[in-house]
Order: structure tokens, then C-alpha cells, then sequence
């Protein structure tokens, strides 16, 4: 079961009644209703991202589709029943694609069929002498009512594929090129080796969208400074042909071409400039009145063609894609660069509903990489919990599929284009999905105004969402939070921090007002320790809740959570600790570490000692609930990449047994996650109730569930969209033959050598750490017993 | 769930910690409730007596005058000036004749109303501690004084029916049963206080001899004249008269020597707690205690800034009046909300006189288009229960700094809270540009009287602990960035001495915790080792 793809990676397409909205996502064709924002059916088949969805228009009742896709295959659906009518293959990967003949008003021809053609955007062929090529994009005509081979006529060759963007009548074709517009003119009557006519308009800066009118010879473009620049009259020298009347009157003369640069065939040229960034969106609405352009600001701006005039969508809160118009024309949809489709009503300007994808990793990911931390699963109800760009947290659904509702963590607007200072690094759930605890930075300017608060949320039980319950600033001083973990059965919860100290907070639950019932929860500190001031960065409480493991720098210490006690330190790793777990209800806890020799370890509990390690990169782990299997994404080295046809692999083990259950190879492992999810609810009426799933959320949030003991499903085939590089049959590796090749894979089977460290029987240790702050003896009673203890000494002096 | 995504944050400071302790009790809450007013006078305040009937105004003894003011208004209305300084006022039952002693050993009795000198009872040949009018009694008095000596008195005849003589110290206080018109008890340096009959002839022998165990300063009947309070030191005890004597309970809430204690009724609008009696007590610590003798426990304290030596409290419960020893008296009045229904009912009287019978025209008017009101007809219409109710949003406020924020005028925003009073708003608005990475620009625009506001405020809060990670770091940058500006104004420069200072002070306070938790940290290891 796979999920999360992006919606926003090629334009939707509205059907022609309105009603439904295709949308490309990864493999297959998305159908929304229109009405409910919520996934119809999907259009199954294509192998490789979907580049393109171009539906054929007509009467209501015609639902034909055509789809390509960098599987190299275009293929024509019917999107009512669901099915491929008919598949071409063009061997390449397909970047865009386009069907002028489809948009032109079908004349009345006598009887005989027309071909159709496409313009595609395609990989270029792979010359003879495997020279590197500076092109590795072409413009290609194609036959798709009698396929047989490519056309030969070239269009033209880029370096980089771009997206053909084509006029509403299907006249013009055109596509940018970096400070060019090129500009064809589709021939009337098509065939394989007509020509088209070309022009190219030039600009300082580089292009980044371009749109055309719908009725008249105006073309639009934006370019990366947040320039819109609109050519009217383009082509009128070079497009003029004999049997075309055109409404203006031909040239006089260069002195009447404002705006336009030297020899470019345009009549003129007016610059509108509002965007303060890049424009991404330009569209024409269908009466050509209005043009509707969007960029990094979040913003839709109306300009009205004639005036100039401008009207604003603001706060859309990420930055825009593209624009669709339906053919209702009250509704139109934007994609918005957070994957997020919104349907909304031009006439009252409002978002009617949206459509939402699971948002993408924080772009800021980098500035604050060490002390953010994973997305959280609630393995119950197969949720997972993604920091989001805008402060909040996105609560995805992993077996619908869909975004179920967000929360807002801080309390600011988010404004795409500014610098960013405020971030939600952290968000942690407990076990039975009831608490959440989340931690916000805001990044000092120069030094001062830094602030770290950590909140913890309660599940109300009626509405099914987050409420905050507490707001803590700066729970460790101005120390960075390195994890939060809950208890799985009571309210407590414990935060570990780099500034050596670790707090366990307790959840009271005052009952107030005498009549009302109203309840209140609020947390409270109710412990802090430390060990020897060691930066902690890793905390766990064990199964039953009974011990609390914290990660010392290099060592594990064991805590008794309610008294506060420390019960043991355990082993030594080479480098810092970065996390740990506990394996389901076994007696084992799991640590890895990072750094420059990173290591998985298994400690048993009832020895105190190391069973087995491996040094393994660890992206991440997680343990099932009742079983002692855990699962990892180990990140595999540079060297070694190319043999697994990805970068990360995902082991899965029994914890008494260093040899791994099962592996699969996975790309994008960086930044992925990992967790297994009790078996989806909906599916589980037939079968056996006890079902586990692994869920893979990878670098790009798109995930797949499988079931990690069926033997079958042993073939696992993430290719992911984006990822130019072929991955298709990413077989199954048995982990011997891993094994067998690699040296790197230093197994360290050290049971007997570990360190052995028992229960300390010496409690001062625990004085000495500055633990136990809290259930002191008074001052009158330490007095004395400190003064007798003095005593004490020198009586043994003077003995 | 689109009306969610378009939102405005305001900036407001940041939460407040909740209070581990419950809030004010409802009984804290009453104490409180009184509203404080001072009324500056120059000699310790000796004496205060409350008029035992409506509308109880009171007299209080203020070296050689007596003041009276009246409760309403506690403005003062009249006075009576003696030859000595008054020691002791006490109200007959009645509140038509007032007993005033004063230190020459001379008792006086005046008419209140009109302030007239009836009788002149000198016996005492020292200075009189203590005068008072038993509570049933219109013709006798009960005074005592520095020769050790209780005089019972005639008044009428200005003699002294009675002289006891048991004590071995100074009398200073004394109060009569509520109960019996012949029992009262006298208080006395000797730490005791004796119960005395009056009916008993051996001027020597007590019905009863309690010994508080220090100086006695006052003592009073609790109104069911079974037991007595006394105070003295720092405590308040109870006595138990009629089981022989007996110690109830002892109070030792106060820091130092208990000056004068009275007895008073929760004034409670609310039926249940309105007859509850409360021991007030005040001492030398400035602590005024409300001790509930049922419970056993001190249900309110307050301190005022001066050391306490007398106390009165009104029988209507409205008024409480505390003396000081710096001659500040501290009024307190109770606002209480007029019953509606009384108010109805006063109101319905006073207008029955005039009332006229209503028109019989009930029957609904038919409203025509020349009515002005045919126009606003529905206008005022409450909607019925089942109605669906279509509630327009709530308008968010802006506050000025957000509105400025709004449009970006960074340094506008801060000047404007600067200007304001809140130092919350302050940081807020600092924590805000902070994260548009406004705020060094700000600083460095400011200019000069502005930045004028800006030094004051840190000096004022930057060693505030809540406010101070920011500001520390704030007040060094401001120093760094603006050094030209602040060495070439005095001002500036005087700011920046404060601030200067403030920061010393600040490490010296550090310093000394530092010490303290080196002091304390052997001890918390020990704790551990427990």
C-alpha cells in the first residue's frame, strides 16, 4: 500500500462536466470529486511518475484522458470505468506533453478521420558515441492515432526538459529557455513532417512560466525576478500567412514596437511588476479579461489585462503551482507548493475546499538539522504527526491516504518568502496516541531573543483532536531539547536535553468548579537528573513503564522514573547515543549511535550488558508493540549504493538474533522513517486480527505499508517520482548475499566481552549527579546527619 | 475549516505560571474585600471603640484628643481634647454616654451627642490603662491602670463601689461578660488574667486566675461568654471560663507581641457563614490575622507597612479600623451591594404615594407607516429557543503595537509599547521583530528620546528573571551599537549608571545564592545518601 505522493508535480486537469479533478500523483492518476475534495478512484498503470494528464475535451459525457509518463509510455483512459483504452510506448521518458489538435474547434471534416497529434517533451536518444550531450531534452512531434514510429522532425533541443505550454484554441506552442520564449506555430493541418514556424522572443532575465491568451495573440511570461512581461501581436510578421486574416495591420516600423527588443516578432511589450519573487502561476482566465499569476509569496493576484489593475487572493500560505480553470467556470483549482490542491470560486474569491496531500519536509531542514527530529506514528490508528512548514503539525492518515486536519503549533502567520525563525523541530506521540508533546525553536537574531518551548496536547476524546494542556518555555534553560518520550500507561512524559540534564513531567488532573465537571490537565516538572553533566540525547521509557533509560553521551543510564533513583549505568559505546528503545515487551534495549562510528547495539536488560552490535549508519528504528522484532533504515555508503539501486536498506530482526529476519532496498532513506502500525481497521474484518505493518515514510514523505512477515511480499519497488535515474526492479536481496559482499559490515558478536556494570550499590553516585530534587528530609535532620558524619571522620582520624 | 487558515496572531506577552496554591478562599476573598483608606494622624493610635448602635460611628484615642468619624463616610465629624493623652474609650450600650480614661489616672464620662463633661471619676493615682462600660451595665464602670489596682464604679455618684486588687503588675485590659453584667475579666503585666465577681466582696480573692505565660495586652469574652481570648507575646490563646479555665488553643501565628484583639461577624450576604465569629487579632509585625476559632486556623492575613496597635471592628461588619503606631489609621470599608428586592420595595413605597392606575389601553397597537417606529419595528427582536442563530465572527482587537506590527512599521511598534506601562507587551514585541529579524534595526534607528525609553526600561527590567534572557542580551548590544550616542548625552550616560548599577546589584544578589547553595549542596548530598 503505498501513499503520500506528491499531487502538485504536474498541472491537474479538470473532466468536462467539472465534477471530477485528475490529478498526477506518482504512478497513477488521482480522481478527486470536485464537490467532496475527497479520492474517487485512481488510474492505475503507468510505472514511472505521471508527467502529464491531458483530458480530451467535449461533450459532458466523454471521459477520455491522456496521460504520459518518464516510464516513456503515453497512454489513453477512460476515466469513467477505469480502464487503459490504449498505450503507446515511446521507449524515453516523457517531461510534458501536450495535444494542440485536441483544443482547436473540430471542423467539420468530410468524413475522413484526422490523426491526432502530441508534442512531447522527451529524453533525448542516446547518440552512438555515448558522448555526454549538452541537450538531454528534445521536442518531438508524435502520431497517436496510428503510432508507429517518432516523427523526425525535432523542434528543438534543451538542455533541460521543459514544460510545453500550449494556447487555449491550440494554435501556438511554446516553451521557455532560459532568458527565450520559443514560440510555434501548429500547422493547420498536421502531419508527421510538417514543419512548424517558429519564433523567439528575448528577455534579461530568465524566464520562469508563460501563458497565452485565449482568444487573442498575447503571450505572458514571468520571469524569476517577479516580472511579468505581456508580448501582444507576437508573430505577426512571421506567422502571417495567406489565407489568415489577421485583425491588425502589419508592421510600419521598428520605433512602434515599445518594449519589445530588437528583431523579436511582438508588437509590444508592457512589464507588470508586483511579485517580489519568481512568478510560478500565470494563467489567462477563459475570457481573457483577467490574468491570474502567483509566486513564492502565497499570494493570487488578478491583474485586469486592459488596466493593469490588481485584485488579491492573499494568504494562501504556500507558495502556488499552477492554475487550473474548469469548464464550470465558478471553479478553478490551485496547486500549492505544500501539496495542497485548493478548489475555490473565482466569482466570491474564497476556497471552497482543499485537497491535501501529505505536506512536504521542512526546507529549513538544514538550518536546524541536529535538533529536529522525525515525524511520530500513532501506531493504533495509523497516523503519523509531520512538522509543517506554516508552525503546525499535519495529522496524515496512512491507510486513507489523506491529510485529516492540522494544528497549529505557534501562533504566527506563515509567509513563504521570509527568512525563517521560527521552527517546529520536534513532535512526539505517546504509544496510545492520547498525548503529544511538541517542541518549537525560535533562532536568535545575532545572539539574543532565542526561545525554546516545549507544549504537550491532549487527544480530546469527543472531537478526535489536539488541544494544548501545557506551555512550557525553555524546559531546560536555553539547552536544545534531543528527545521526548511517554510513558506507555500513566501521564508522565520525559525530555532529555544537550545541557546534561533530563526532566520527567507528570500530568495532575485538577477537577474544578464545583458544579461543572470541567477538567484540567496541566503537567508539571516532577524530576530532574542528570548524569556527570553529559550532554543526553536519547530517552525511552521500557515497556511496562517501570524503567526510564536516558542516553549519557556514550552511555545508557537507568532510572527509576517515580522515585527519581538512578538503578544502573550500562556499557559504552564509542560515539554519543542518539537514540534508544526498548524492543516490544523483550528484555532488550536498542541504541544507535552517530558520528564517526556509528553503531546499532542490543543491550540485554537482565545482564546489563551488550549482546550484539553492528556498525550501521541508523536512520531510524522502531519496535512493534507486543513482539521483540524491531525494524531499521540503515543508511548504506557511498561506495555501495549503486549495487542495492538505492540508498538505504531496511532490516528487520529478531532482537535475541543478530541475523536479520528480512531486507528490503529503499531509496531516499535519508530522512525517512520507519514504524510499524497495527493492522488498518477497515481491512481487518476478514482477516486475522493480529496483523502488523511496516510503514516507510521516506525523505520525501511518501510512504508504503506492507507486511514485514509475509513472505510474498518480499519485492518492494520504491521508485520514486523526481528521481530521474531508473529504478525499476529493485529485486529482493537475501541478506547473506549482502552479507557475503560486504566487508564494511563489521560484525561484532561481542556477548561475553561486554562491560559489566551492576546495579550500583552505591547511591551517592546518585548525590553526586545531582539527582533527587524532589522528597528531601528537611534541613533540621540533614544537619544533623551532616554534622554526625563529620563527626564520624574524625573520630576515624583520631583512631 | 478555510475561516481557520486565515487568522491573525495578535502579539501578546507570555503566559503567566499558574499558581500551584489554590486562589483566595471565599473567606480571604470577604477580608479582602475591604477597601483600605489611610487617614494620617501624628501620635500612636491607643484606643478604638465602635458606637454599639446604628450607625455605629467610632472614636479612636489619639494622644490628647479624642476623634470621632463617622463609619459612613470615615470622615472624621468632631473631636474632644483632654489634658492628657487618652489611654482607653469605651461606648456605654446605649451610645449615649462615652468613658474615656487617660494617663494623669483621671476617667471622664461625656455626653456624645454633645460632647459635654458629666462626671469626673478620679480614684486611680496612676495613669488608667483601660475604661470599659459592661455590656449590660448603664451605671457602673470597670477601670484599671498602672497602680495594679480594678476600680468598679458608680457613676451616677462619681465613686468607687469597688476597688480589686489582685494584681501584681500594670492593668492593661480588661472586657465584660456579654452574658452576665457582673462577671468581667482584667488582663495585667503579671501574665495573668483574673475573672472577677462583683457580687464577691474580698476585694482581693478572683472568681478565676488564667496565667497567659506572658505580658497581657488584651483580652476579650467571645460572645458566648463561655470562653475569653487574651493575647500577649506573640501569641493568642483560648480559655474554655466556664470548664475552670481551661487552655483551648493557642495562636501563634504572629511574629511579634500581639497588640489588640476584637471579636467580629462575617458580614456575609449569603445566609450560611453570616453568623460566623472571627477572633481579628493585630501585632507589632504589622500583621493583621483573622483566626477562626471554630476550625482552629487562620483563615486570612494581611500586612500593612507599620506596626499595629489597635483594631476595632464595626458590629455591622461594614467598617474595620486598625491603628498604628506612627499615627497612620487604616480605614477599610466594605462596598455591599444593595439588595435589588429591598430596593424594589423602598423604591415601590416611595412611589405609591404618586402612583396613578395604569392606562387600560394593554391591547397591541397597530403600527402605521407614519410611526417612526413601524421603521424599526423587528429591529430589537430576541430570537425564540429553536431558532438557528447565525453568529456574525468575532471581531479580533488589534491593539496599537499590532496594528503598527501589521503594517510593518517595526519601530513605531516598539516606541509605541515602550510608552506603554506593560512590560509584557514590551518583550512581546521584542520576541516578534526578533523573529522578523527587526530588532537591532529598530535599535540602531531609534533616536535619541526614544532611545531614552528604551535604556530606562532595561534598567528597570533587565534583571527581572523572566524577562532577562533577552534583555541581557539586548541591553549589551544596545550599549555596543549606540555608544556614540550615549557618550555624547548626559542623560543617556545617567541611564546607562542606573543600568550599570542595577547589573551589580544583580551579580552581588547571584553571588550571595551561590554561596547559599554552597552552604546547602553538602546537605542535599547527605539527603541523598538518606
Amino acid at each position: 500500500m503505498r501513499g503520500g505522493q506528491s499531487y502538485v508535480s504536474c498541472p491537474p486537469s479538470f473532466s468536462n462536466d467539472g465534477n471530477r479533478l485528475l490529478v498526477g500523483c506518482g504512478t497513477s492518476v488521482a480522481i478527486f470529486s470536485t464537490a467532496t475534495a475527497l479520492q474517487v478512484s485512481s488510474l492505475e498503470g503507468h510505472t514511472s511518475t505521471v508527467t502529464s494528464v491531458v483530458v480530451v475535451p467535449g461533450s459532458k459525457i466523454l471521459n477520455y484522458c491522456w496521460t504520459s509518463s518518464l516510464d516513456g509510455t503515453i497512454r489513453y483512459w477512460d476515466f469513467s470505468l477505469f480502464e487503459c483504452i490504449k498505450k503507446i510506448d515511446l521507449n524515453l521518458p516523457i517531461f510534458s506533453m501536450v495535444i494542440p489538435s485536441l483544443l482547436s474547434t473540430p471542423e467539420e471534416s468530410s468524413g475522413k478521420k484526422k490523426n491526432v497529434y502530441a508534442y512531447v517533451c522527451m529524453q533525448t536518444e542516446n547518440g552512438k558515441d555515448n558522448k555526454p550531450k549538452l541537450c538531454t531534452a528534445q521536442i518531438r512531434k508524435c502520431n497517436l492515432t496510428n503510432y508507429n514510429k517518432l516523427s523526425k522532425v525535432t523542434l528543438k533541443e534543451t538542455k533541460r526538459p521543459q514544460r510545453l505550454t500550449i494556447s487555449p484554441c491550440g494554435n501556438f506552442l511554446g516553451i521557455k529557455d532560459k532568458r527565450k520564449l520559443h514560440i510555434w506555430k501548429i500547422p493547420k493541418v498536421d502531419s508527421d513532417s510538417a514543419v512548424s514556424k517558429k519564433i523567439t522572443l528575448h528577455h534579461t532575465k530568465t524566464f520562469s512560466v508563460l501563458t497565452f491568451h485565449p482568444t487573442e495573440r498575447i503571450v505572458a511570461a514571468g520571469d524569476v525576478t517577479g516580472r511579468i512581461l505581456i508580448f501582444r501581436g507576437f508573430g505577426a510578421q512571421n506567422f502571417q500567412e495567406n489565407g489568415e486574416l489577421l485583425n491588425r495591420t502589419s508592421m510600419t516600423g521598428e520605433e512602434c514596437k515599445p518594449g519589445v527588443r530588437q528583431n523579436d516578432d511582438a508588437e509590444s511589450c508592457s512589464t507588470w511588476h508586483w511579485h517580489s519573487s519568481g512568478v510560478n502561476l500565470l494563467s489567462f482566465s477563459s475570457d481573457g479579461v483577467y490574468l491570474y499569476s502567483g509566486g513564492k509569496e502565497g499570494v493570487l493576484v488578478f491583474w485586469q489585462l486592459d488596466t493593469g489593475k490588481k485584485k488579491f487572493l492573499p494568504r494562501i500560505g504556500s507558495p502556488l503551482r499552477y492554475f487550473i480553470d474548469s469548464p464550470d467556470p465558478s471553479v478553478s483549482s490551485i496547486s500549492c507548493a505544500d501539496n495542497q490542491i485548493h478548489i475555490f470560486k473565482i466569482s466570491s474569491m474564497e476556497i471552497m475546499r482543499s485537497i491535501s496531500g501529505i505536506k512536504p519536509p521542512l526546507s529549513s531542514q538544514d538550518i536546524c538539522e541536529s535538533i529536529s527530529s522525525q515525524a511520530a506514528f500513532d501506531c493504533t490508528s495509523g497516523l503519523v504527526a509531520v512538522q509543517t512548514e506554516n508552525y503546525g503539525i499535519q495529522f496524515y492518515s496512512l491507510f486513507a491516504n489523506r491529510g485529516l486536519y492540522e494544528i497549529q503549533v505557534c501562533e504566527r502567520n506563515y509567509q513563504p518568502v521570509d527568512d525563517v525563525t521560527v521552527v517546529v523541530t520536534m513532535v512526539e506521540l505517546s504509544v496510545d496516541g492520547s498525548m503529544m508533546g511538541t517542541v518549537e525553536v525560535k533562532l536568535p537574531e545575532e545572539g539574543i531573543g532565542g526561545l525554546i518551548c516545549l507544549k504537550l496536547w491532549d487527544l480530546d476524546s469527543d472531537t478526535k483532536r489536539f488541544s494544548m494542556s501545557t506551555l512550557i518555555y525553555e524546559p531546560h534553560r536555553d539547552a536544545h531539547i534531543s528527545a521526548i518520550a511517554f510513558h506507555p500507561t500513566r501521564h508522565m512524559a520525559v525530555t532529555s536535553s544537550y545541557g546534561g540534564d533530563f526532566k520527567i513531567w507528570v500530568c495532575r488532573e485538577e477537577t474544578q468548579q464545583k458544579g461543572q465537571t470541567h477538567q484540567n490537565f496541566s503537567w508539571m516538572c516532577h524530576a530532574v537528573g542528570s548524569y556527570k553533566n553529559k550532554a543526553m540525547r536519547a530517552a525511552a521509557f521500557s515497556a511496562d513503564g517501570s524503567v526510564l533509560a536516558v542516553a549519557a553521551d556514550t552511555v545508557i543510564t537507568l532510572w527509576d522514573p517515580d522515585k527519581n533513583e538512578l538503578i544502573a549505568v550500562v556499557g559504552e559505546t564509542p560515539s554519543p547515543i542518539g537514540r534508544l528503545i526498548f524492543v516490544g515487551k523483550s528484555e532488550n534495549l536498542l541504541s544507535v549511535s552517530h558520528g564517526s562510528t556509528p553503531q546499532l547495539s542490543v543491550w540485554s536488560m537482565s545482564k546489563l550488558a551488550a549482546s550484539w552490535s553492528y556498525r550501521l549508519e541508523i536512520e531510524a528504528v522502531s519496535c512493534a508493540l507486543d513482539l521483540s522484532y524491531f525494524a531499521v533504515i540503515a543508511l548504506l555508503p557511498k561506495s555501495i549504493e549503486r549495487m542495492f539501486k538505492g540508498d538505504g536498506i531496511i532490516l528487520v530482526f529478531n532482537a535475541t538474533d543478530p541475523t536479520p529476519m528480512a531486507s528490503w532496498s529503499v531509496t531516499k532513506a535519508k530522512g525517512g522513517s520507519i514504524a510499524f502500525l497495527k493492522g488498518n481497521p477497515s481491512e481487518l474484518a476478514d482477516e486475522k486480527s493480529s496483523k502488523t505493518l511496516l510503514a516507510y515514510l521516506n525523505g520525501d514523505r511518501e510512504y508504503v505499508l506492507f507486511d514485514p512477515y509475509d513472505k510474498e511480499a518480499r519485492e518492494l519497488n520504491m521508485t520514486m517520482q523526481g528521481d530521474l535515474v531508473g529504478l525499476e526492479d529493485n529485486g529482493q536481496f537475501g541478506y547473506t548475499s549482502i552479507y557475503g559482499e560486504l566487508p564494511v559490515f563489521d560484525l561484532k558478536r561481542n556477548k561475553a566481552s561486554s562491560v559489566f556494570s551492576g546495579a550500583s550499590n552505591r547511591p551517592w553516585e546518585t548525590i553526586f549527579n545531582g539527582s533527587s530534587s524532589h522528597m528531601l528530609p528537611p534541613l533540621t535532620k540533614l544537619c544533623s546527619e551532616f554534622l554526625e558524619s563529620l563527626l564520624e571522620k574524625k573520630t576515624s582520624i583520631i583512631e | 475549516m478555510e475561516e481557520a487558515r486565515i487568522k491573525t496572531f495578535p502579539v501578546k506577552p507570555k503566559l503567566k505560571t499558574k499558581p500551584r496554591t489554590q486562589q483566595q478562599t471565599p473567606e480571604s476573598k470577604y477580608w479582602s474585600s475591604f477597601k483600605t483608606q489611610q487617614i494620617p494622624k501624628q501620635f500612636p493610635i491607643h484606643s478604638i471603640d465602635y458606637s454599639p448602635t446604628p450607625p455605629h460611628s467610632f472614636v479612636l484615642a489619639n494622644s490628647t484628643t479624642l476623634h470621632i468619624f463617622n463609619s459612613k463616610t470615615l470622615s472624621e465629624t468632631s473631636q474632644i481634647t483632654f489634658k492628657d493623652t487618652v489611654s482607653c474609650v469605651s461606648f456605654r450600650n446605649d451610645a449615649r454616654l462615652i468613658a474615656a480614661s487617660d494617663l494623669s489616672g483621671l476617667v471622664q464620662v461625656f455626653d456624645f451627642n454633645e460632647r459635654r463633661r458629666i462626671r469626673h471619676l478620679q480614684s486611680h493615682t496612676r495613669p488608667v490603662r483601660f475604661v470599659h462600660y459592661p455590656r449590660h451595665d448603664k451605671l457602673h464602670l470597670v477601670s484599671g491602670g498602672d497602680d495594679a489596682l480594678v476600680k468598679y464604679w458608680d457613676v451616677a455618684e462619681a465613686k468607687v463601689i469597688h476597688q480589686f486588687n489582685g494584681h501584681k503588675d500594670y492593668v492593661r485590659c480588661g472586657h465584660s461578660s456579654p452574658v452576665n453584667s457582673d462577671t468581667f475579666v482584667t488582663g495585667s503585666y503579671d501574665h495573668l488574667v483574673k475573672l472577677w465577681d462583683v457580687r464577691v466582696r474580698d476585694s482581693s480573692k478572683s472568681a478565676m486566675d488564667i496565667n497567659h505565660g506572658c505580658p497581657v495586652e488584651d483580652v476579650v469574652f467571645l460572645p458566648s461568654g463561655g470562653m475569653i481570648a487574651t493575647a500577649g507575646g506573640n501569641s493568642v490563646k483560648l480559655w474554655d471560663v466556664i470548664g475552670g479555665g481551661k487552655l483551648l488553643y493557642s495562636m501563634e501565628s504572629h511574629n511579634k507581641t500581639v497588640t489588640s484583639i476584637c471579636v467580629g461577624r462575617i458580614g456575609k450576604d449569603s445566609v450560611d457563614e453570616s453568623n460566623q465569629y472571627r477572633i481579628m487579632s493585630v501585632g507589632l509585625d504589622g500583621y493583621f490575622k483573622v483566626f477562626d476559632y471554630g476550625s482552629m486556623k487562620v483563615t486570612h492575613s494581611m500586612r500593612f507597612p507599620a506596626p499595629l496597635v489597635s483594631l476595632g471592628y464595626s458590629p455591622d461588619c461594614l467598617t474595620r479600623v486598625i491603628g498604628t503606631s506612627n499615627g497612620m489609621i487604616y480605614a477599610s470599608k466594605r462596598k455591599v451591594k444593595v439588595d435589588e428586592n429591598e430596593k424594589g420595595i423602598v423604591a415601590s413605597e416611595g412611589s405609591s404615594i404618586w402612583r396613578i392606575r395604569p392606562l387600560e389601553s394593554t391591547e397591541k397597537k397597530v403600527l402605521k407607516t407614519t410611526d417612526f417606529r413601524y421603521f424599526q419595528r423587528g429591529q430589537g427582536e430576541k430570537p425564540s429557543e429553536g431558532d438557528y442563530l447565525v453568529m456574525r465572527p468575532k471581531k479580533v482587537k488589534l491593539t496599537a503595537h499590532d496594528k503598527l506590527l501589521n503594517k510593518f512599521r517595526h519601530g513605531d511598534a516598539l516606541v509605541c509599547v515602550l510608552e506603554g506601562k506593560n512590560p509584557g507587551h514590551v518583550v512581546a514585541v521584542m520576541e516578534e521583530l526578533v523573529s522578523r529579524k527587526k530588532l537591532l534595526r529598530c535599535v540602531s534607528d531609534l533616536d535619541l528620546e526614544k532611545l531614552e525609553l528604551l535604556l530606562a526600561f532595561l534598567h528597570k527590567y533587565c534583571t527581572v528573571p523572566k524577562y532577562s534572557s533577552l534583555l541581557m542580551g539586548l541591553a549589551n548590544k544596545v550599549i555596543e551599537m549606540r555608544a556614540d550616542d550615549i557618550r555624547a548625552s548626559e542623560t543617556l550616560k545617567k541611564h546607562i549608571r542606573n543600568l550599570k548599577s542595577t547589573v551589580e546589584a544583580e551579580i552581588r544578589i547571584q553571588q550571595s545564592l551561590q554561596e547559599i547553595q554552597g552552604i546547602i549542596s553538602p546537605l542535599l548530598r547527605i539527603a541523598g545518601r538518606r
